[in-house]
């Protein structure tokens, strides 16, 4: 256990922790793009940076991105002086150059009162802020299939050779974690489409709801042993059905009794 | 484990208490949340409350690729971690049971957390048919 101080207030946290969990924690708004605690961090988006300093550093102090940096016993912790906002600021005028369409970074920069940037906007920008949290939770599933290709500002994420991803399951997990909503995908009579490849979907046998793909349920039931029958119906089916399972035992029990 | 959640079916009379009490227990910005209990009829007029059974051998932890389900030693229950659920449905899929839903409200997955230690449900139970109590 060490303690640190944010903002003049003293906190607990654990050995190993990142900064930025222990802010958002204390429910300190800080803004961050790139940040998932299912991923490793890299401070891709910079957007997470605060300033620290010790009391031993005779006034010195550094700026550091908050969820790339472990915690420390006697750190002193300042989420909002002028220099950091002053930071943030400039971060934020870039990403909306880098990205004007996306409602997120639109938002978040008018939190900093930044309606219009200051630079040339990217002409036909896609919204993606290179902050590889898609190829990052692609990775914690054991697929990376998906990555970012060519360099410089021709650099985008893609499947390899832009033709279908050999290994993509079709979870979704690229596109629920992106932060600006970038990854299209779409469902449309019993097949999923993402990143060009089309997935066959699993549908309920009772109500014929859309389940997951049948890749997914394949890697479910190699990968974590779930049994095949788990997927034949949707939740609300499900439910039903361990309704009237529950409703045998019961009615068994009661005549039992009798 | 120190406390255990008894569902009394044939207490039940299917009123739907526990899910209103459920929904507003975990309301979040002014709008109730999605119940994670129903009283469901399994023959006209015999209700059972279906919740999750806090399995020991869940299968959604297992099925979770990103250890956002962990089960919480004081009250026994399997609770997800927000901060690390990626929303994938996963779990929602393989949950044999059908007690991990999607809150398309509030955009997230939700189950039974048995509010931390202290559950809503059986507090505003009418008839007793859920009872939270120490074993």
């Amino acid at each position: 256990m060490v303690h640190i101080t944010i903002n003049g207030k003293v906190v607990k946290a654990t050995e190993g922790e990142m900064l930025l969990t222990v802010i958002k924690r204390e429910g300190i708004d800080i803004p961050a793009l790139c940040h998932h605690e299912a991923i490793e961090p890299t401070g891709n988006c910079r957007l997470c940076m605060v300033e620290i300093t010790r009391a031993e550093w005779e006034g010195w102090k550094k700026h550091v991105t908050s969820c790339l940096y472990p915690v420390e016993d006697g750190l002193i912790v300042n989420t909002h002086t002028p220099e950091v906002i002053e930071i943030r600021k400039t971060i934020l005028d870039l990403q909306l150059a880098n990205c004007p369409n996306s409602e997120v970074i639109q938002k978040m920069a008018e939190e900093y009162g930044i309606y219009k940037t200051s630079y040339e906007t990217v002409p036909e920008g896609d919204n993606c802020i290179m902050c590889y949290a898609c190829t990052r939770i692609c990775e914690v599933l054991g697929k990376s299939a998906i990555s970012a290709v060519m360099r410089g500002h021709k650099k985008v994420i893609a499947p390899p050779f832009g033709e279908e991803p050999p290994d993509c399951i079709g979870c979704l997990a690229c596109a629920q974690i992106c932060p600006t909503n970038v990854i299209p995908w779409t469902d449309k009579d019993g097949t999923r489409t993402i990143w060009n490849k089309k997935f066959d979907l699993i549908t309920c046998k009772e109500c014929g709801k859309t389940i997951i793909t049948k890749d997914f349920a394949d890697y479910l039931m190699e990968q974590r042993d779930i049994p095949k029958e788990y997927f034949e119906l949707c939740d609300d089916c499900k439910r039903m059905q361990t309704a009237r399972k529950m409703g045998e035992i019961v009615t068994r029990a009661q005549e039992a009794t009798l | 484990m120190k406390y255990q959640f008894e569902v009394i079916p044939s207490k039940c009379i299917g009123c739907r208490t526990c899910e209103l009490a459920c929904a507003f227990a975990h309301a979040k910005n002014q709008k109730p949340g999605k119940s994670r209990i129903y009283p469901l009829a399994y023959a006209p007029d015999k209700y059972v409350p279906v919740a999750c059974l806090q399995c020991d051998d869940a299968a959604c932890v297992k099925s979770c690729m990103f250890n956002a389900l962990r089960r919480n030693e004081e009250t026994g229950a399997v609770e997800l971690d927000k901060e690390r659920c990626v929303k994938c449905g996963a779990c929602v899929a393989a949950c044999p049971f059908g007690c991990a839903l999607v809150d398309d409200v509030h955009d997230e997955i939700v189950k039974c957390d048995l509010c931390g230690g202290s559950p809503a449900c059986a507090a505003f139970c009418p008839t007793k048919a859920l009872v939270y109590k120490k074993v």
